[in-house]
């Protein structure tokens, strides 16, 4: 178990006033079996607004803000105090062929992991994405050992590059390029196990900022991150693996939530009447205690 | 109409007998008098300038479609069943999901809908029903069994054109209506109104309600119109309103007013878009409705029940939501996500037509067969397959004699306070073009009927209405006049005035070209009449500097009258104002503007060939805004909606005079008399003239007449001082804006006592274009401040994304 402290500032400076401003934040830590929130608060500036607590379709906490006074700047804080230990993954042996896994998700009994088989706005049907991901699994395959080796060649085959991509860069465009961002590996990923018929979902939260003693510092700190979950069947259920840093998540991660895609669980979003040109600055810090 | 033994129905029996005695040929003029009615209705212009020009005129057929009373008891029933499965599937599949958990419905139906809208399964703090409207369309097979060709619980459009069908029916056709005991429609909308008014809000005495609708530029448009009118709602687009400390507001002219009950006729995911990422609608609506303080009808992410591919499931989901059977059937369809319904279709595909799963309609969407190769991006799970049917006859009128033809009906019913569901005794019918068997609404339809339903003898007593709200308090004044309307109806009174004056100027300068051999007065004249036509922007500069007697200036006024014309321009920046307000103008007002757009373009266009021909058609378009002025006086109530439409007149008619005038002044001394007459023609107040001081023209009678007397009113300082009065009257006398224009509507009578009192009045006068000019750019600015002030139109943008055309 790894006990955190999170600490998330998004600001944005407006160029001309806003006059009403409606937020959406995807920004409160998702309770679970291996991840206990201890605190959690989001701060925001201005004060004063119309504010709600509530939860999405897929769960995630949701919060929805209405600034009616004018404004210049915007600035939403998260701060968490969160306890993290997912339960390690099923031996590879133990989990079914990856067409049984497929054939399940269609099933009424995997009816719930069907929403992630399909295609979605940043993972769309993309066949070369699903010829990508196939020579990971070959007829029979146990889908645990199909998933792992698919997260291990993203780490392999694509160069971490901040600023070859940007959120609407699409999956065909990130596999030209061979290089993206943590966003562009998990949308990759999720396109790649949708093709064969296998469900996956997109994960948003962080990784830590230093990496354990004796390891090579994580990409993707300071900064949201995200990461893709995989279904295993009924049985083993959902296992989240990190293309990113070729990862199974354990202890080094921390979910805020998961969607489809980024568009579902997106941090901060918003709707202005106003504002101009706006000037955006992101700050993570995700701290081991 | 005719039993299996050739014997007419009874039910048919009063309508044929009505025909009879009132000859195929009356009923063949009162159904051209029914065309002529939806014509003056504006039906057959707005439909034709939407945004798919193919569409023709609306036609509603003078034959009814007939319902006996048995007949429509058990359609009812039928259908008040289906309302009630899909309301609980909605509630289901926004809910708790046990429909797909218990297998009773493929996830992958749902989940792959794009009309299943996420953010509508985000938990409610307070529950709100998701279905309160619900429309069918039904096909009555050859075995004479009614079925559900398909289920409508987004949209359901038609219900406010089957209201005017029968409004115009029964105004054309009295005597069918008195040979035949017809439920009347009435009953069905009072009940409507009152559930509305019962979703308000608890604590909520007379809740405001509002007709949500895309706006004036969508074909729906007049179906909204017509529904507004019959409920009694005021028609809102997404613009109009806002959310505030979780709550929705109209923008009025007086503030914002609260708004508990929303007929949406929008998509669901155009209605908020802070939740649905399609860029329009009021942000946080969704929000408001999850914490009850607004109620929509129906609720977003309604249009998800309708979908075809869930047909073959809809008797599982009854038996597990509503614990009953399916009383009416509908096509027999297969959703193709199934590997054995698949093997079904591929084994006789000529017998079935693949559709969408989500949408409704019965062309075969793009992709369709190749989805079933496995090639492209289209999957099976995308379709479904219906064996179509053939619908059964009903009589149409065709030329003056009855023929069958094979129609569709459409059915509307409405959820009361009690969650009882009732249909409308009565609907909207279309024939089908061409013949043969149908899967689904087809797209194209030929004309509409009516639908009667026949009255039983214990239906006939409607006993008085139950009281639907707390007594009104009289109200005078309008201030409720949503902002966007009152901008709309601004523009509209500018663009009727200009093309007003524009044509005033167009007759003076033809009737001395077409008098041929110009005198100098006629030829200085000319040159005036040609600057003022450059200064309105009829005609370039090098037109108006051009030879009185050369070929330019003919050519540049018939292009002005011409396609892409500045004076065609005009007639067409009528229209557009004048469409999207159409629910404020009275019937005669609406006639006559769409008159007027009408003709005048026919004559402009007829008038390109010569001048002989532009000279009538500038008169034409003078009488009609002549006409359209008169009617506007006399008809339109003194509320916002006329002082928006006056204000926007007179502050175009003051500059405009303030313009013309200093350009009739601008002339050297020994010219300044035909200035005077010239001035006196161009504010329409040579008789007047004549009349007080008979021929001696001189400038101080003239300037009184044309800038300051307070009785003339085509004078300047007439439509200064109606400026003040609106401003006044809209935003109260101590207002800024109405101070500025009372400042100004003393500077016509200013100008003439500086002119009196010159020791030389010539020079005095002289000196006049340049305080004229001064008056006509004030003018405009106090224009430019009264559209900042009232305008609605501000665009919302996301967070991310820059403000488009925002300065650094």
């Amino acid at each position: 178990m790894t006990r955190y402290t999170l600490w998330h500032r998004t600001a944005y400076r407006y160029g001309r006033s806003v006059d009403l401003a409606s937020h959406l934040l995807h920004l409160s830590p998702r309770k679970l079996p291996g991840q206990v929130v201890r605190a959690a608060e989001i701060e925001v500036l201005p004060e004063g607004g119309h504010r709600k607590d509530g939860q999405d379709h897929f769960g995630n906490g949701v919060t929805w803000l209405f600034i009616g006074t004018t404004h210049d700047a915007f600035e939403v804080t998260l701060k968490a105090t969160v306890e993290v230990d997912f339960a390690p993954p099923p031996p590879a042996g133990d989990t079914l062929p990856w067409e049984q896994v497929r054939d399940a998700a269609r099933s009424p009994e995997g009816w719930d992991a069907a929403e992630f088989t399909l295609p979605s706005h940043h993972a769309p049907a993309e066949r070369a994405a699903g010829l990508y991901a196939a020579e990971s699994f070959p007829p029979g395959r146990p889908i645990m050992a199909g998933v792992r080796e698919l997260c291990a060649r993203i780490r392999r085959d694509f160069a971490f590059k901040a600023g070859v991509t940007s959120i609407s860069t699409p999956v065909s465009r990130v596999l030209e390029l061979r290089a993206g961002v943590c966003q562009d590996f998990a949308h990759l990923m999720i396109a790649g196990l949708r093709a064969l018929g296998l469900p996956a979902r997109y994960c948003s939260g962080y990784v830590r900022t230093r990496p354990p003693p004796g390891q090579a510092r994580r990409q993707g700190a300071d900064q949201s991150h995200a990461w893709v979950g995989c279904w295993l069947g009924p049985r083993h259920g959902w296992v989240d693996l990190d293309p990113t840093n070729d990862l199974v998540v354990s202890d080094e991660h921390l979910l805020l939530g998961w969607g489809r895609d980024f568009s579902d669980v997106s941090p901060v979003t918003g709707i202005l009447l106003g504002g101009g040109r706006q000037k955006l600055t992101v700050g993570v810090d995700l701290i081991a205690e | 109409m005719v039993d299996g033994r050739g014997q007419v129905r009874p039910h048919w029996r009063g309508l044929l007998g009505a025909f009879s005695s009132l000859g195929y040929a009356a009923v063949a003029e009162r159904g051209r008098r029914l065309d002529r009615a939806f014509e003056e209705e504006g039906v057959a212009t707005v439909l034709a300038d939407s945004a798919s020009r193919t569409r023709r005129p609306w036609r509603c057929d003078p034959v009814p479609m007939i319902l006996s009373a048995a007949e429509f008891a058990s359609l009812e029933s039928g259908l008040a069943q289906r309302a009630r499965l899909m309301a609980a599937m909605l509630e289901d599949l926004y809910g708790p999901q046990r429909l797909l958990s218990e297998g009773a419905l493929p996830a992958t139906l749902v989940f792959g809908n794009p009309h299943f809208l996420r953010p509508c399964r985000a938990p409610a703090t307070v529950p709100f029903p998701r279905l309160a409207f619900y429309g069918a369309d039904l096909l009555r097979g050859p075995d004479g069994a009614w079925r559900v060709l398909a289920d409508r619980t987004g949209g359901a459009n038609g219900v406010g054109f089957a209201a005017e069908n029968r409004n115009l029916l029964a105004r054309v056709l009295p005597e069918a209506f008195r040979a035949v005991q017809v439920r009347s429609l009435r009953p069905f909308f009072d009940g409507w109104i009152d559930a509305l008014q019962a979703l308000a809000p608890p604590g909520v005495d007379n809740p405001r309600l509002a007709l949500l609708t895309p706006g004036a530029k969508q074909e729906t448009w007049l179906e909204h119109l017509f529904l507004s009118r019959q409920l009694g709602l005021e028609l809102v687009e997404t613009g109009d309103l806002t959310v505030r400390d979780g709550e929705v507001f109209l923008k009025t002219l007086r503030g914002l007013k609260r708004v508990d009950v929303i007929l949406r006729r929008i998509k669901g995911e155009l209605s908020d878009p802070l939740e649905f990422d399609a860029g329009t609608g009021v942000p946080g609506l969704m929000r408001v409705l999850r914490d009850g303080a607004v109620r929509l009808v129906n609720a977003p992410g309604s249009m998800l029940a309708e979908m075809p591919g869930a047909a073959p499931y809809l008797p599982a989901c009854a038996r597990l939501l509503l614990d009953e059977d399916l009383a009416l059937a509908g096509l027999e369809t297969l959703w193709m996500g199934d590997p054995a319904a698949r093997d079904v279709v591929q084994a006789a595909p000529e017998a079935w037509r693949l559709r969408s799963a989500f949408e409704q309609g019965q062309e075969p969407p793009l992709g369709a067969l190749e989805a079933f190769s496995e090639r492209g991006t289209a999957a099976p799970w995308m379709f479904a397959a219906t064996r179509p049917m053939p619908p059964s006859a009903a009589p149409q009128l065709a030329g003056e004699a009855l023929e069958p033809a094979p129609v569709v009906l459409r059915m509307f019913l409405m959820r009361d306070a009690a969650g009882q569901w009732h249909a409308m005794p009565g609907g909207m019918a279309h024939v089908l073009e061409g013949s043969g068997a149908i899967a689904g609404p087809p797209a194209r339809r030929g004309s509409a009927k009516d639908v009667w339903v026949m009255a039983e003898d214990t239906q006939d007593i409607v006993g008085p209405a139950a009281p639907r709200a707390a007594v009104l308090t009289i109200q005078r004044a309008s201030g409720d006049l949503p902002s966007r309307v009152a901008d709309d109806l601004y523009w509209l009174g500018r663009y009727v005035e200009r093309l007003d004056g524009a044509a005033r100027l167009m007759r003076a300068l033809l009737s001395r070209l077409l008098r041929g051999a110009a005198m100098p007065r006629e030829v200085a004249e000319i040159r005036t009449l040609a600057r003022c036509l450059h200064a309105a922007g009829l005609i370039d500069a090098e037109a108006a500097a051009s030879p009185a007697d050369g070929a330019a200036l003919p050519r540049a006024l018939r292009a002005a009258a011409g396609p892409g014309g500045a004076l065609l321009g005009l007639l067409e920046a009528v229209e557009r104002p004048q469409v999207a307000v159409r629910d404020r103008l009275t019937h005669d007002m609406w006639a006559a503007f769409a008159h007027l757009i009408h003709e005048g373009r026919a004559r402009l266009l007829a008038g390109v060939g010569g001048l002989d021909a532009l000279a009538p058609a500038a008169t034409a378009i003078i009488r009609f805004c002549t006409a359209l002025s008169g009617i506007a006086a006399e008809n339109m109530v003194r509320g916002g909606a006329w002082m928006f439409f006056d204000l926007g007149r007179r502050i175009e008619r003051a500059t405009a005079t303030a313009r013309n005038l200093a350009h009739a002044l601008d002339q050297p001394p020994l010219r300044l008399e035909a200035g005077l007459r010239l001035a006196l023609e161009l504010c329409d107040s040579a008789l007047t003239y004549r009349a007080r001081y008979l021929a001696a023209v001189q400038a101080a009678p003239v300037l009184d007449l044309v800038l300051a007397d307070p009785g003339n009113p085509r004078a300047l300082g007439f439509q200064l001082a109606a400026v003040k009065e609106r401003l006044a009257e809209i935003a109260g006398a101590e207002d800024l804006l109405a101070a500025t224009a009372a400042s100004l509507a003393a500077r016509p009578q200013a100008l003439v006592d500086a002119v009196l009192v010159a020791t030389d009045r010539d020079v005095a006068t002289a000196a006049l274009p340049a305080d004229l000019h001064a008056l006509e750019a004030e003018t405009a600015a106090l224009s430019d401040a009264v559209a900042r002030r009232y305008v609605s139109h501000v665009r919302t943008h996301s967070l991310g994304e820059d403000e488009s055309g925002a300065p650094e």
